[in-house]
């Protein structure tokens, strides 16, 4: 295994262009990687390790986004002030994410390229409406993340691109974030959701509710979250909208019924609480 | 020890406990398994190899890591601390002490990862309460102790 740590972007697109990705693997934190190859999986050809791109790292502002390097790491997400109070979904997902060595090494960018079903920042990350700027020698581009990612493990990432910068569009109202695991810390969700909106006298406005851990990807539960803007309604009466969004499976952590029944049961306890 | 075809070879410049050292290492070689087999530092240890119980805490870059799941060809040009280079070469640190103090360490096996992330707790937060130091070990994992004397040894370090 040959092992490069480009230190520019022309460094970055050189090797890119050199080899395909059959070839290659691109390594940022490496937390999730590095147990996929301790289990079995085969190191690469070319290893291209990210981390001396420091122009992929950091936490900026403008009046109306906000954007985080690719390469920023869990933990600096944990200790910004500005996530915390921002982005507060987000924030959550971070400071219940693994433990702080992982944390230290995990970065934004990769959770969002693992794609998978229960990455914990990805409902913050949809219900935040993040767009991904994706880079590569001849120019760029954003997608919506929902858009990114297209199914287990599998993003609209082509062979020449690179993620390198995440923008969070400001927003009033309230975020929270609600993970299920099946202890308290290191845990991968059984179940988690985001939401975010605001809340006066009549209810909900402008809910928006994204859930991991139910279908391949991350679902915005919008059957349901149109019905909890009804004050008419109370949770517990439309909770089973949910079905319409999502399409849990069995796996180690949790069965199909149990995903179904602890998503309701966590939206019905979060939001009630919210609204008393 | 992660198994590739084809071996390749990486010049290696890594400061480990304040001595720098330089050597061709295999890339795929893990960080861990430098530290323990290349350079006889055993106080890190491999329990699950996938970051899950700390045993194998170090300290990159100021940081707290899982050596297990880091290449050491990724630690070039950093600094890198282990439990030999935290403890004095006379007696030991007051962290150490409370863990003494307390009746902290069964087995022993987790205690270096144990005290590298508490170390970062006191690092990251001058007075943690029991919950901040409950989160800040969340990452290691002891199966003697049920961890109230280690919990209470990182509490009174605190406190002195």
């Amino acid at each position: 295994m040959k092992y490069f740590r480009p230190e520019n972007q022309t460094q970055l697109f050189d090797l890119l262009s050199e080899f395909p990705p059959a070839q290659r693997t691109l390594l940022a934190g490496g937390t999730d990687l590095m147990s996929r190859y301790e289990n079995g999986l085969s190191l690469p050809e070319n290893l291209i390790d990210l981390k001396k791109l420091s122009d992929f790292m950091g936490i900026t502002e403008t009046d109306t986004e906000v954007e985080i390097g690719a390469l920023t790491s869990i933990e600096s997400l944990k200790k910004s002030s500005l996530i915390h109070d921002l982005f507060h979904a987000l924030w959550q997902a971070t400071s219940q994410f693994a433990g702080v060595q992982i944390r230290h090494r995990a970065t934004l960018g990769g959770n969002i390229c693992n794609a998978s079903p229960a990455g914990d920042t990805l409902p913050a990350l949809y219900t935040h409406e993040a767009r991904l700027r994706l880079i590569s020698y001849d120019g760029q581009r954003e997608l919506a993340i929902g858009d990114f990612i297209t199914g287990p493990g599998t993003t609209a990432l082509q062979d020449s691109e690179i993620l390198q910068a995440v923008i969070l569009p400001k927003n009033s109202g309230f975020s929270t974030f609600y993970k299920l695991g099946l202890r308290q810390a290191m845990a991968i969700s059984a179940v988690n959701f985001a939401a975010v909106g605001t809340i006066n006298s009549h209810g909900f406005s402008q809910l928006k509710i994204a859930a991991g851990a139910v279908a391949p990807t991350v679902k915005y539960l919008n059957h349901f979250a149109e019905a909890a803007q009804n004050n008419s309604n109370t949770i517990d009466d439309i909770i089973d909208l949910v079905e319409h969004d999502i399409s849990p499976i069995d796996d180690i952590r949790a069965s199909a019924n149990y995903r179904r029944r602890a998503l309701k049961n966590v939206l019905i306890f979060t939001l009630t609480e919210m609204l008393s | 020890m992660l198994h590739v075809e084809n071996i390749e070879t990486f010049a290696l410049s890594v400061t480990v406990n304040g001595v720098e050292i330089k050597r061709t290492v295999p890339t795929h070689l893990r960080l861990l398994d430098f530290l323990r087999d290349d350079l006889r530092l055993t106080g890190a240890k491999e329990v699950c190899g996938e970051g899950e119980c700390g045993a194998c805490t170090v300290i990159m870059d100021g940081d707290t890591v899982n050596s297990c799941l880091i290449l050491a060809v990724e630690a070039h040009g950093t600094v890198i601390q282990t439990i030999e280079g935290v403890t004095p070469v006379e007696g030991l640190t007051n962290l150490q002490q409370a863990f003494v103090d307390k009746h902290s360490v069964q087995c022993g096996y987790c205690i270096p990862g144990m005290i590298l992330s508490s170390e970062q707790v006191h690092n990251d937060c001058e007075n943690p309460d029991r919950e901040t130091v409950k989160q800040g070990l969340a990452g290691n994992i002891c199966r003697c102790t049920g961890y109230k004397k280690i919990i209470d040894a990182v509490e009174q370090d605190g406190d002195q």
